[in-house]
């Protein structure tokens, strides 16, 4: 039962907030008639990825050929689901995040309403798409015994719940950015 | 939540580029990009207008369709059946490239493959073939993270598209807004369905600036309607095609963009747009509010006299929409001086309003959706510019009511391919003004029925 309260304070606690000040305007917030355009984006796919390069560098080709060969790291992550998990875990104090990765580390974090209680997350944002296979969260858990941290399993929920939070903040990220584009 | 999150993704589009942290001048190649869409759509027509009485259809036929007996100019029998299957395909060419300044830059060309109107299906083999390519939007675009976005070139204003809001289209092919226009009939004083948007994508430069506290702006100007370049101007006859005619003989009677639809008297076109973004409690918000305006070719008399027949196009809009989980609904209000298809009004004819509201849904690889629109706009006939006296003839004109709406639902079956089935409906009522030529009598109504199944395909 404790474990599950802290585990749903934790939860309470990520949540995101927007960041206001000026920012680029993607071509992909716009509006458009171009059919291949608006069939993509109905349809879940990227421009960006779709089709067949003629000339150049296919950068979504070699993302996605380094995310097999790295086994999911090594590779730029979705933007919205970075910003996302990084939203939704900024109440923890944060340890590194390597944004080429998709890997997020947070330090020990003791909520205010259990002492006698710490947790560390690692998310890992996996893919470029917005999907909801998109991010793993692990929650680590420790709690004090004769004043020494020892680990704890975490409730097995939680993770789940938080990569749910991260999936919601970052639904609400496109809908800002892009719902002038229907 | 995930199957929530991935419907909403599916409507509101994909997710894009990775861009987490955008690196400081990391000069990129530019990568050209071949990409297209195959649309195929099954449609069952019903409506107005599907049959020519004899005697009642003014048009002269140009090459017969196979008959060894061509009936004469105003004899012309037609008979419409109301099954079809129509194909759109496009061809996308896609550039993008990044400066060491952080400069991106890049451009579109958009080419169709369906651009013929039924008006040239009736000139048969003085027309173009019904596969001829057509390049639709073309342009370049300029870039920068602190300054904002400018594209130059054929492409929509920002309120021809690329910023407004409540105009949910998010789901079959967009509802009222969507492809059933392909099913529709277009005899000369039948033009039953022609659906309200689609400003035209002429040749213009457009601004786009970065967002600031949820809030951008954008604005256009394009020096008239014409669309692509024009080699040569001829002024020795009567041309309205060219782009920098200012004054010509027939201009008004293009006042309602036409033959292709390329050609209209609308000049000196601007827009300008505020759009809001924002989320509120898991909320998402868009709002805008913007205004068209332009102004308009001057018609000539046989002296050579200039005369305005046309008012400038001066129309407000305000739109506002709300996603929330699969959700998105939006409404969206137009008012001022415009006619039905977003062309100039006569002079002293009534000023123009439209409302459009929608709702979609999305549940996982399912959408569903609704949408609808009502206006009220100058009536279709009642004024004709006299070339000998300059005068126009001040007939009544009247008020035309045109309302439509389209319900659709969309199967995803892969990223870039969906299933689709849609129906919409379509009506125009004036009084005293005969909508169907083709038909003895006043017809003072024109509906249609269209139902449409089908499959898209975007790569």
């Amino acid at each position: 039962m404790i474990r599950s309260a802290s585990a749903l304070a934790l939860i309470l606690l990520a949540t995101g907030c927007s960041s206001g000040g000026s920012r680029f305007v993607e071509n992909e917030e716009y509006g458009t008639n171009n059919q291949r355009e608006l069939i993509l984006r109905q349809t879940g796919a990227s421009s960006r990825d779709a089709g067949f390069v003629l000339f150049g560098t296919d950068r979504g080709r070699d993302a996605r050929e380094a995310l097999a060969a790295s086994g999911g790291t090594g590779v730029a992550v979705n933007a919205y689901l970075w910003r996302a998990t990084l939203e939704t875990l900024s109440f923890m104090p944060l340890a590194s995040a390597d944004p080429a990765g998709g890997v997020i580390i947070t330090d020990w974090y003791t909520p205010p309403s259990s002492q006698e209680e710490r947790f560390k997350v690692t998310a890992y944002v996996l893919t470029r798409q917005l999907r909801s296979d998109g991010v793993r969260v692990q929650v680590f858990r420790q709690t004090m015994r004769n004043g020494q941290w020892v680990d704890s399993p975490a409730a097995s929920s939680t993770g789940g719940e938080m990569e749910d939070r991260v999936l919601a903040r970052a639904r609400e990220l496109r809908s800002q950015t892009a719902a002038a584009g229907r | 939540m995930r199957k929530i999150l991935l419907g909403t993704t599916a409507v509101v589009s994909a997710a894009f580029g990775a861009a987490v942290v955008t690196p400081a001048a990391a000069q990129e190649a530019p990568t050209v990009r071949l990409g297209g869409s195959i649309q195929a759509y099954y449609g069952y027509h019903n409506s107005t207008g599907q049959q020519n009485d004899p005697g009642t259809n003014t048009l002269s036929p140009g090459v017969q369709g196979g008959g060894a007996n061509p009936v004469a100019a105003g004899n012309s029998i037609a008979r419409l059946g109301k099954h079809d299957i129509v194909t759109i395909p496009a061809i996308n060419i896609q550039v993008n490239g990044k400066l060491a300044n952080g400069l991106t830059y890049g451009g579109v060309i958009e080419i169709g493959f369906n651009s013929m109107e039924g008006r040239q299906v009736q000139e048969t083999r003085a027309s173009v073939g019904r596969g001829t390519a057509a390049v639709d939007e073309a342009y370049i675009f300029l870039a920068h993270p602190r300054f904002g976005q400018v594209r130059f070139g054929d492409e929509d204003g920002p309120m021809g598209g690329l910023m407004t809001s409540g105009w949910v289209t998010g789901f079959g092919t967009g509802g009222v807004f969507g492809v059933w226009e392909n099913f529709q009939n277009r005899q000369a004083g039948n033009r039953t369905q022609t659906a309200p948007g689609g400003i035209g994508d002429s040749s213009k430069i457009v601004y786009l600036s970065p967002q600031f506290f949820g809030f951008d702006f954008g604005a256009s100007y394009a020096p008239n309607y014409g669309v692509m370049g024009q080699t040569g101007c001829p002024n020795n006859v009567i041309s309205g095609y060219c782009d920098r005619a200012y004054a010509f003989r027939g201009a008004t009677s293009v006042a309602i963009p036409a033959a292709g639809p390329e050609f209209a008297a609308r000049r000196n076109e601007y827009q300008v747009a505020l759009r809001y973004r924002g989320s509120f409690s898991g909320v998402g918000v868009s709002a805008t509010a913007g205004y068209i305006g332009s102004g308009a070719a001057l018609d000539m008399t046989d002296a050579g006299r200039q005369v305005r027949t046309l008012n400038d196009l001066n129309i407000w809009q305000i739109g506002a929409q709300a996603s929330y989980q699969g959700l998105t609904v939006g409404a969206a209000y137009q008012r001022g001086d415009f006619n039905f298809f977003w062309g100039n009004t006569v002079r002293g004819d009534r000023s123009g309003e439209q409302l459009t509201v929608g709702a979609a849904y999305t549940a996982g690889p399912i959408t569903v959706g609704a949408n609808m629109y009502s206006a009220l706009v100058a009536g279709s006939t009642g004024r004709s510019f006299s070339a000998t006296t300059g005068l126009i003839t001040n007939s009544p004109r009247g008020m035309q009511r045109r309302w439509g709406m389209g319900l659709g639902a969309n199967y995803r079956l892969a990223p870039g391919l969906d299933l689709i089935a849609e129906y919409v409906f379509h009506s125009i009522r004036q009084q005293n003004v005969d909508l169907d030529s083709g038909r003895a009598g006043v017809q003072g109504r024109a509906f249609s029925n269209t139902f449409i199944v089908g499959s898209r395909l975007a790569f």
